[in-house]
């Protein structure tokens, strides 16, 4: 193998287990086997690695070439997109309706406006509402499978496509090997079921304030774990934290949202998207757990 | 913000279904993708994106010595819908001009060649630039028309291979196909072209249908394919074995018409292997002969050339090959070879063996080093020449893509992806044919000369291919 051959995959062997390591989708990724199969973890890496690269490929909103890049410049007469991001697009219209609006593929332009930098300046209100126009799927023609945007108007599907690869590895690897799995890309993961023996999977919620070490311990069988937030990127104004998830129905940051919610569900789709509603919820995040009676961490 | 008031764990349940819903769907294309991802390497948009690829491309052809050139532009247009419909369409035009081989033998002192006037009654002069050719009075023969006695007259040199320089054509070309999944079935599809030059016509017609089987890992293809061509060559068609002269002749045109049919089994072995095996089978009848092709009648003692006789080939010829191509993708190379295998009712067996290895150079550039070889047995009736003491055959020719050769080819293509959309190209490809020069049957002055007429040739592609929406 040449150096020319794609980005690096390492394998090392740990405990019981091997771990895959590459970087994708401006993240790292591994995968974790419980097997004492070299040759085997590292086909499962390539395979992991391949489809987060496909995925990463297909729907970055940096690449020009990719669908996300395409359908950002397709102007006035829109385009005709294939099946998967045709299922990609039905799935965001349907969780902007459950959500009355609050989950947007369409907000990333008001990302022009705002800089999470840790400091207090926010943004100068009359750029945010040049920006709103551009903002809301409604405004968006989407009639399968053909896509109309606004001129002006992105969509980025940022807030899904890494919980989407790790269930399509997942499910890929799982079609090659029994073996108990963790499928792990940039602290979005999901399990393949418990490890040999019945025994949990341990995961660890990364602290808050001390990146790098652990503020506590989960023990997963079975599903899929998504964290939302960044506890580096957020404003600090008149002693309101603005984090760094918007509203697409203000254009404004949420106020005094949690540094992080983990949720666990069943896919990894599920549980990123479900934490990035509670998120949305800012004050209220707990509140809205509780009543949806879902499975959450939630770090202030 | 707070969610509209709803039902305890609505909005969870509803992401869990949508969620789910989502994933089933992409697991069920999933396996669709792996056979999809051999598409092309031009077909970037991925499997069941609606997409138009325009191709232009200008083919530079020369063969070595000063023979045949040729310089043709060629337009492709094709047009993918996301239901898997497909429109294509394509125009050639070519310019060739040159000398070409006209069959007949060198020899030790000049030989003069009579053939007739490109138009029939014309009196302008054929000599030009590549001429070297002169309008001669015809000796007055009884019964012939006035402006039928004069002929085209061209000298070739002692030993030299004799050639016609008077050989220049245009040929224009257009093909068009149509294909879509039909009901159950997962494509169907037919097509046709036209081809025509100033003394060739050719139509085509073909139908196809294919089926996915297997998770579409597997695809069973048969398709038929009919050709009519009419050949009306400068001067008419001579009568076979007949001498070399100057008359106009009738009939002024004759046809050929061809059936076959092709089945293909199509098979993705792996996700890193693609795999194809078809058989072909087709049938031709009718006029197969070259018009202006003859063979030459040599002394049985001295070996020199006596006459120049117009060829003959059987009125049917039927074929059969069988063609094995394997795709590799030796992530991120991809290697293709293939071998095909052909042999027919002629008496020509022929062997094929091909690899290529496509390379990416970065993000931008790739290169695609290529070679083939190919080697064949002559037709039953191919002959260097004909002895005159000895009885006439019903068949010869000594065109010696009918005889036995090895054929070269060494090629290498760069690209350059100028956005994940347009693509240049250049490929160059250099063919060397090789045979026997001094075949045992060489009589007299023959043993010195070099009777193997194959040619070697160069071929440079440029051309540009634009995907867009």
């Amino acid at each position: 193998m040449s150096e020319d051959e794609g980005p690096a995959l390492r394998i090392t062997k740990i405990g019981e287990d091997y771990h895959a390591a590459f970087a994708a989708m401006a993240t790292p990724c591994e995968i974790r086997v419980q097997t004492a199969d070299g040759a085997l973890a590292e086909r499962l890496g390539q395979l992991a690695q391949q489809e987060a690269l496909r995925v990463e490929h297909k729907f970055s909103r940096y690449r020009s070439d990719s669908v996300v890049g395409r359908i950002n410049a397709s102007g006035k007469g829109g385009l005709l997109v294939d099946a998967e991001t045709g299922d990609l697009l039905d799935f965001a219209q349907e969780c902007h309706k459950t959500s009355d609006g609050l989950f947007d593929i369409t907000s990333g332009v008001l990302r022009r406006a705002w800089h999470f930098d840790g400091s207090d300046r926010l943004p100068d209100p009359n750029r945010i509402t040049s920006l709103m126009p551009l903002v809301g799927w409604r405004k968006v023609s989407w009639k399968r499978p053909h896509l109309r945007l606004l001129p002006g108007m992105e969509i980025d599907f940022g807030g899904l496509a890494k919980e989407y690869a790790v269930d399509l590895t997942l499910h890929r690897l799982m079609a090659v090997t029994t073996q108990p799995l963790l499928v792990n890309f940039g602290g979005d993961l999901r399990v393949s079921g418990p490890r040999s023996g019945g025994t949990p999977w341990h995961v660890a919620i990364e602290s808050v304030q001390m990146p790098g070490t652990a503020s506590g311990i989960l023990q997963l069988s079975s599903g899929a774990l998504a964290t939302s937030g960044d506890a580096r990127r957020f404003l600090l104004h008149d002693g309101i934290r603005y984090g760094h998830i918007l509203d697409p129905r203000t254009g404004w940051s949420v106020k005094n949202p949690p540094s992080s919610v983990t949720v666990a569900a069943e896919t990894c789709v599920e549980a990123g998207l479900t934490a990035t509603l509670a998120m949305l919820q800012g004050a209220d995040t707990e509140e809205f757990l509780k009543r949806e009676i879902i499975r959450a961490w939630v770090i202030r | 913000m707070q969610l509209k008031e709803r039902q305890a764990g609505d909005v969870r349940k509803r992401i869990a279904r949508l969620s789910a819903g989502l994933l089933a769907a992409s697991l069920a294309g999933h396996s669709k993708s792996a056979a999809a991802q051999y598409d092309s390497e031009n077909n970037n948009f991925g499997p069941g994106i609606a997409y138009s690829q325009l191709d232009a491309a200008l083919l530079v052809y020369q063969e070595a010595g000063g023979r045949v050139s040729a310089t043709e532009p060629t337009l492709d247009l094709s047009v993918h819908g996301a239901d898997g419909r497909q429109l294509s369409l394509g125009f050639v035009a070519d310019a060739v001009s040159g000398a070409t081989p006209n069959g007949a033998v060198p020899s030790n002192i000049p030989q003069n060649f009579l053939t007739p006037l490109r138009a029939k009654g014309s009196t302008a002069t054929v000599t030009g630039a590549s001429g070297g050719s002169t309008i001669i009075q015809l000796p007055p023969t009884p019964g012939q028309i006035a402006q039928a006695a004069l002929g085209r007259q061209y000298t070739v040199p002692a030993n030299t291979l004799p050639v016609d320089k008077g050989f220049r054509d245009h040929r224009g070309a257009f093909n068009f196909g149509w294909a879509q999944p039909l009901g159950g079935i997962s494509e169907v599809g037919f097509g046709g072209s036209y081809s025509r030059e100033s003394d060739y016509q050719a139509v085509t017609s073909n139908a196809h249908i294919s089926q996915n089987l297997n998770s579409d890992n597997t695809t069973l293809s048969l398709s038929i394919n009919g050709e009519f061509d009419s050949s009306f060559p400068f001067g008419g068609i001579p009568v076979p074995l007949s001498v070399m002269n100057a008359q106009w002749k009738s009939p002024t045109s004759r046809n050929k018409t061809q059936l076959g049919f092709v089945a293909g089994w199509t098979e993705v072995m792996s996700r890193w292997w693609l795999m194809q095996l078809n058989y072909a089978f087709d049938r031709q009848s009718g006029y197969q002969n070259d018009p202006y092709r003859v063979i030459s009648v040599v002394d049985p003692g001295s070996g020199e050339p006596i006459s120049s006789l117009y060829e003959n080939r059987p009125l049917h010829r039927q074929g059969q090959s069988l063609f094995w191509d394997n795709k590799v993708d030796l992530n991120p190379a991809v290697t293709e070879f293939s071998f095909r295998y052909y042999t027919d009712s002629w008496n020509i067996t022929s062997k094929t063996a091909e690899i290529s290895e496509h390379v990416p150079l970065g993000n931008s550039f790739y290169v695609e080093p290529s070679g083939r070889w190919y080697q064949q047995s002559a037709a039953s009736f191919f002959r260097y020449f004909l002895v005159g003491s000895q009885a006439l055959p019903q068949y010869a020719s000594s065109d010696m893509r009918l005889g036995a050769f090895t054929g070269l080819t060494y090629g290498a293509k760069i690209g350059y992806h100028i956005n994940g959309r347009s693509e240049f190209y250049l490929k160059g490809e250099y063919y060397e044919q090789m045979g026997n020069r001094h075949p045992a049957s060489a009589i007299g002055q023959l043993r010195q000369q070099d009777l193997f007429s194959g040619t070697n040739a160069a071929v440079i592609f440029a051309g540009y291919s634009w995907d867009f929406h």
